[in-house]
C-alpha cells in the first residue's frame, strides 16, 4: 500500500522517453524514474551506452527499458524513436529532452556553421521530437516534458557563445509551448548549474583546477550530482506539479557568489 | 540517498504560519504525511488547534499555537514553545500574509496601513527566519519556504503595498539563501497564482474567474494541494541542492482581479 505522499511521486504505468540518457545526468533520470515505477526509453547517439543504461536499469528495478540509438539532429531517427517507444510500451507519457552539448569556444572564434551546428542540436532537436510526440503526449494523463536548460544560457557566457545562445532559445521555446499547452501537456525546464558529468565536462574544456575554484563559488560549496537534477525532473512531472507549466526551475546549489567563471589562470 | 528517503521528513519538525486555513493548512497536512511534526501557528488559536488535532488524529504528530505575526513577542514564543514541545526546528514555512485584493488604491492608503503590510508579509518571515536558523544550523538540516505571490511579478491596479511586500520577499529569499547556504540551510518560496481559498472566494466572481481562466494554460484555479506539494518539494531532501528559488504555481498563467 503506497502513502498518499507516495502516490504523488508514482510513475506506475507511464512511459517515459529520456534523451542524452547514456550521459551522467540523463541515466540518473532513468534509474530514478524507473525506480518509481517508469518503463523508461534511453535514446542516445551512444548506442552501446544507450542499451548499457537501459540494461542496468532493467536490472535494477526490475522494469522493462528500452535502449535506442538517436541521432536528435536527425528527423528520421526522432521518427524512428517514437516508432519504437509505441511499438514496444504503446503510449508515451512523458518526455526529458535532456540531449544537448557545447564545446567552449572564445567568442569571436565561432562561425556559421558552428552556431548552427549547435542550435540545431541544443534546440531544434529538442523542438523536433517534442512534435512528434504531442500526439500520443496528449491521450495521456498530467503528460509532461521536461527540457534540461543551463545556467550558461541565462548569464553571459562568452566562453560557450554557440551553446549557450542555442540554450537561450530552448527556454523561450518552452515558455510558448507551455502558453498553448492547454489543459493537456505541460512544458517546463530545469535550468542546470554546474554538475559533476565526468568526462563530458573535461571535454568540454574544463580543467580539474578550474572545477575546484568553480566548486568553492557556489553557496554550497559543491557541484551538482547528476540525480540532484534528475531528482528535479522528476517533481516537475510528478502529480504533485500538476498545476505548475512554463517554469525554470534552477538546480544550482544555491547559485554562485560570484557572476564569473573562473579563468584557467 | 535512497529513492524512498527523497520526500521523508521523519524526525523533522516544521512550523507553519497562518497554518489554520487555506493554503497554510493544505500545507501542514502534507508535511505531515510525508513525516514531520507540525507546529501549526494561527492568529486564530482555535484555527491552529483545530488542524493540530486533525493531524493527530490521522496519526501525526502537532501542537497548535496562536501566533501574530506582527508582534515579536509571538514570533519568539512560536519559535521557543515549538523548540520546547516539539524539540527543534527543521522546516519553516512563512505563509502567513496578508493585504492586496485591489484595496490598496495609493490616494486612500496610508503610511501605517502599508507599513502594516511590510510588517505582516516581509518583517515577520524575515524574524522568523533568524530566530530558527541557529536550530537548522545546529542540526544540519534547514528548509525555509516563503509563500509570495504571483503578484510579486505581475502590476495590478490597488496592489502597490501587497505586490511590492511580496517582490521583497523573493528578493530577501535569494539573499537569504547566500548567508545561509554555508550552514545547510536552504532558503525558497513558492508563488501561487489564484487558489481556490477563503482568502480568494472573498474577492473572487464568476466573471472575474473566467476571465483568469483565459489566461491561464492549465484550465483551472489553483487547489491548496498544488501549492503545498510544491513546499514538500522544497521542504524534502529530493531538493537538497535547491536553493534561493522561486517556483511560481500558477497553471502556467496570470491571474489578476482586474
Amino acid at each position: 500500500m503506497k502513502t498518499n505522499i507516495e502516490k504523488l511521486f508514482s510513475f506506475e504505468g507511464k512511459v517515459i522517453i529520456i534523451t542524452g540518457a547514456a550521459g551522467a545526468i540523463g541515466s540518473a533520470a532513468g534509474h530514478l524514474f524507473a525506480s518509481l515505477g517508469a518503463n523508461v526509453v534511453i535514446s542516445d547517439l551512444n548506442e552501446e551506452g544507450a542499451k548499457k543504461v537501459a540494461a542496468e536499469i532493467t536490472k535494477e528495478s526490475g522494469k522493462e527499458a528500452l535502449g535506442i540509438k538517436t541521432n536528435a539532429t536527425v528527423e528520421s531517427d526522432l521518427g524512428e524513436l517514437i516508432k519504437m517507444t509505441i511499438g514496444k510500451f504503446g503510449k508515451i507519457s512523458g518526455l526529458i529532452n535532456n540531449v544537448g552539448w557545447g564545446a567552449s569556444t572564445p567568442i569571436w572564434e565561432s562561425d556559421s556553421d558552428k552556431m548552427v551546428k549547435s542550435y540545431l542540436l541544443n534546440t531544434v532537436g529538442a523542438y523536433n521530437l517534442t512534435k512528434l510526440c504531442m500526439p500520443y503526449l496528449e491521450k495521456e494523463p498530467n503528460a509532461s516534458v521536461v527540457f534540461s536548460g543551463s545556467m550558461v544560457g541565462v548569464t553571459p557566457s562568452p566562453e560557450f557563445i554557440e551553446y549557450s545562445t542555442a540554450k537561450a532559445g530552448l527556454m523561450n521555446m518552452v515558455r510558448s509551448m507551455a502558453v498553448v499547452s492547454g489543459p493537456k501537456v505541460r512544458f517546463n525546464t530545469v535550468l542546470i548549474g554546474s554538475v559533476d558529468n565526468g568526462d563530458s565536462t573535461l571535454a568540454a574544456g574544463y580543467d580539474p583546477e578550474m572545477l575546484r575554484r568553480l566548486a568553492e563559488m557556489f553557496v554550497m560549496k559543491r557541484r551538482g550530482m547528476p540525480m540532484e537534477i534528475a531528482y528535479g525532473m522528476m517533481f516537475l512531472m510528478s502529480i504533485a506539479a500538476q498545476w505548475i507549466t512554463g517554469i525554470d526551475l534552477r538546480i544550482d546549489g544555491g547559485g554562485s557568489y560570484k557572476s564569473k567563471m573562473p579563468g584557467k589562470d | 540517498m535512497k529513492i524512498n528517503n527523497l520526500f521523508d521528513l521523519k524526525g523533522k519538525i516544521a512550523i507553519v504560519t497562518g497554518g489554520g486555513n487555506g493554503i497554510g493548512k493544505a500545507c501542514c497536512l502534507m508535511l505531515s504525511k510525508a513525516g514531520a511534526a507540525i507546529a501549526v501557528s494561527d492568529l486564530k488559536h482555535e484555527d491552529a488547534l483545530k488542524v493540530a488535532e486533525e493531524i493527530n488524529a490521522a496519526g501525526g504528530k502537532a501542537i497548535g499555537i496562536a501566533c501574530n505575526v506582527t508582534i515579536d513577542a509571538d514570533l519568539v514564543n512560536l519559535v521557543e514553545t515549538t523548540i520546547k514541545e516539539l524539540g527543534g526546528v527543521h522546516v519553516l514555512v512563512n505563509n502567513a500574509g496578508g493585504g492586496g485584493g485591489g484595496r490598496e488604491n495609493p490616494y486612500k492608503i496610508t503610511v501605517d496601513k502599508f507599513a502594516w503590510v511590510f510588517q505582516l508579509n516581509v518583517f515577520s518571515a524575515w524574524r522568523l527566519s533568524q530566530l530558527c536558523a541557529p536550530y537548522m544550523k545546529d542540526t544540519g538540516y534547514g528548509s525555509i519556504i516563503n509563500i509570495t505571490s504571483m503578484s510579486s511579478i505581475n502590476r495590478s491596479p490597488n496592489m502597490s503595498a501587497y505586490a511590492s511586500s511580496k517582490a521583497a520577499m523573493n528578493h530577501m529569499t535569494a539573499n537569504l539563501a547566500m548567508d545561509y547556504g554555508v550552514d545547510k540551510i536552504r532558503v525558497n518560496a513558492v508563488g501561487p497564482g489564484a487558489t481556490k481559498t477563503a482568502a480568494l472566494a472573498s474577492v473572487l466572481t464568476p466573471e472575474i474567474e473566467a476571465k483568469m481562466l483565459e489566461n491561464t494554460p492549465i484550465k483551472r484555479l489553483g487547489e491548496v494541494d498544488d501549492i503545498a506539494g510544491a513546499v514538500l518539494y522544497f521542504a524534502a531532501p529530493v531538493s537538497e541542492w535547491v536553493s534561493g528559488q522561486v517556483i511560481f504555481v500558477n497553471g502556467g498563467g496570470v491571474q489578476t482581479l482586474d
